[in-house]
């Protein structure tokens, strides 16, 4: 597989955790708006809606991120850029790809052991009775995706730095 | 080697990181994860960091952050800023320097519904910058108020920078959107003065324009009315405690959303759109807050700021000299540093020095908007400055840096107020949630 098909497969997967990010946003203010207007109007809110919106907040959070790796939208600090020679700056732009694969990584094999425990103790949220482990499924799953695409940003072209860019 | 001097280091590490391009959430996790590893261990680090994102991922009060978000990128989409700008433009016809103030005004509106200063200056920029240069307002003039109005954006209710403060600081969201209210307010007050002074002293920058009928002046208020219906629902719903943050920001987003549709302003591309940019926005600052926790964890077991806090009286140094210190350590890492950034980098080191010398920490919150802001404008890496020349590229950047000069007084005056008359942001949170 060459490497524009290898990164053309990823930016479908990001494309697919954004609309997964993006459902789950629209579900937070919509369950949140039905409950505050079914406590205000009739006195009865919508049962488990917080924890119904912590769950939304897991797709969200743990989806979203694909886009910021993948595109490098992450906040730089890029002073350099404009110091020093621009092979130097693609290196660095380069060792902040690994870093955010290796960053990222680490975050998503710490989570693998509280996610276990949660299985084998078998708690469950209070109201919507779910197991927690589905949660932390939600969230190593959307990991995943976010560590395949930061792999991905290892393969596209380095962005333009700074003093390359068109003066503004 | 004693744990604050693994923190100094630590820090040091961090700041050579962030040099060298590492992006933020990067540098603030290694220095936390190494950094915690050393001081408690690397099994218990690994059981931190493997909690963090989960606990920061499903926290409900963080909510509040996207929907906030989408509720700005929904007005920016529906041209909701235009409506303002041409009300206040109107209101004010007639005046040296009307536009300026016009614009001021604007941005200050905007503000209170978008929550973010760049975007606020981008957008204003975008509308105000061909009429001020049609009416023949001098370049500076016109950056000045573009840039300085944008900065109001995240000092009014709804702070996207204030929300972050709150989980970071573990502080009230409503308290701090009431605190930065009379701040706010007043700062668009100074800047507004300074724009009409500015415009009085150089005549040539700011030429009259044509008066408008009474009439005329009081139909344009009813121009912005959405803008109003979306203020009063969130922010008036937060203070009078009908809504929690996310509630507000919930029905902020949806109210935005519906009437953006109603005035058919909205498309559904224009709403994917906005929905995607928060999508996005979000992706890159939760992973910054998975950093700061880990960072923040490890400051606290280095107990760097008690070492901070005991070099300072052994220096004999008051409360009020170290809060001039901090403010100017932030006005300098305001020239390089962006403000989420900062604010997660600094505030585990500085927030509880800032406590024990006696200083309440949603004023600081509010001290610390007002500084960012300052960062945001002042040259040479004022961001918003760079915004309006990316929207006027044959603006040259010294009549920019020429016209922020006189507007970095009015910040720089709050914050002295904000020391002599701590209630400026004290007031309003106790007379609607009693004392903290």
């Amino acid at each position: 597989m060459n490497r524009s098909r290898t990164y053309s497969l990823v930016d479908r997967l990001r494309v697919v955790q954004l609309r997964l990010a993006s459902v789950a946003l629209v579900t937070m203010m919509l369950v949140t708006l039905v409950d505050v207007f079914m406590r205000y109007a009739f006195n009865s809110p919508i049962r488990g809606a917080y924890e119904l919106v912590e769950a939304m907040m897991l797709v969200f959070v743990f989806n979203g991120m694909s886009t910021a790796f993948l595109q490098r939208r992450n906040i730089v600090i890029d002073l350099v850029d404009s110091i020093l020679h621009r092979t130097i700056v693609v290196a660095l732009i380069r060792l902040s790809d690994v870093l955010t694969v290796a960053t990222i990584t680490l975050f998503a094999y710490a989570m693998i052991k509280p996610a276990l425990q949660s299985y084998s103790y078998g708690e469950v949220k209070m109201e919507l009775q779910v197991p927690i482990w589905w949660f932390w499924a939600v969230a190593l799953v959307g990991i995943a995706g976010a560590i395949l695409c930061a792999a991905g940003a290892l393969i596209a072209p380095p962005p333009k730095p700074r003093h390359d860019k068109e003066p503004v | 080697m004693a744990p604050s001097t693994i923190g100094a280091i630590g820090v040091l590490a961090l700041f050579t990181m962030l040099f060298f391009r590492v992006p933020v959430w990067i540098a603030l996790t290694l220095v936390g994860f190494i950094g915690n590893s050393i001081m408690s261990g690397v099994t218990p680090t690994f059981a931190l960091a493997g909690t963090v994102p989960f606990d920061v991922g499903s926290a409900y009060t963080l909510s509040v952050l996207p929907l906030f978000i989408l509720m700005g990128e929904v007005a920016s989409v529906t041209g909701l800023s235009s409506d303002l700008f041409k009300a206040a433009r109107v209101i004010l016809a007639g005046a040296r320097g009307g536009l300026a103030v016009g614009a001021i005004a604007a941005s200050a509106c905007f503000g209170a519904v978008c929550g973010s200063s760049v975007a606020t200056a981008a957008t204003m920029t975008r509308i105000a910058l061909p009429e001020m240069r049609a009416a023949g307002y001098h370049p500076s003039l016109a950056a000045g108020s573009l840039a300085a109005g944008g900065s109001i954006g995240i000092l009014v209710p709804p702070s996207i920078i204030l929300v972050i403060y709150a989980a970071i600081a573990e502080q009230s969201v409503p308290r701090l959107f009431a605190a930065c209210l009379i701040p706010g307010l007043l700062l668009t007050a100074f800047y507004m003065t300074v724009a009409v002074l500015f415009a009085n002293l150089r005549k040539d920058y700011a030429p009259m324009s044509k008066g408008v009928s009474l009439r005329e002046r009081v139909s344009a208020m009813k121009g912005p009315w959405q803008f109003l219906a979306v203020f009063l629902v969130t922010i008036g719903g937060i203070y009078a405690g009908i809504f929690s943050p996310t509630e507000a920001g919930s029905i902020g987003a949806f109210s935005a959303i519906l009437l953006g549709v109603a005035a058919r302003r909205l498309t559904l591309a224009g709403l994917l759109r906005s929905i995607e940019n928060t999508v996005a926005v979000c992706g890159m600052l939760f992973v910054i807050v998975f950093g700061a926790n880990l960072f923040s964890f490890f400051i606290v077991q280095t107990q760097l700021p008690v070492l901070l806090a005991n070099g300072a009286q052994e220096l004999h140094l008051s409360g009020l000299m170290v809060m001039v210190m901090i403010i100017i350590a932030y006005i300098l890492f305001g020239c390089f540093l962006e403000a989420i950034g900062m604010l997660l980098i600094t505030i585990p080191v500085f927030l509880p020095l800032v406590k024990q010398f006696g200083y309440d920490p949603v004023w600081f919150g509010i001290v610390f908007v007002i500084v960012v802001e300052v960062g945001l404008i002042h040259p040479p890496m004022g961001l918003n400055l760079f915004v309006i020349q990316a929207h006027a590229p044959d603006m040259k950047l010294t009549s920019i840096y020429g016209g922020i000069v006189p507007f970095l007084f009015a910040p720089l005056l709050l914050i002295v107020l904000m020391f002599l008359f701590p209630q400026l942001a004290l007031w309003l949170p106790r007379v609607l949630y009693g004392a903290g």
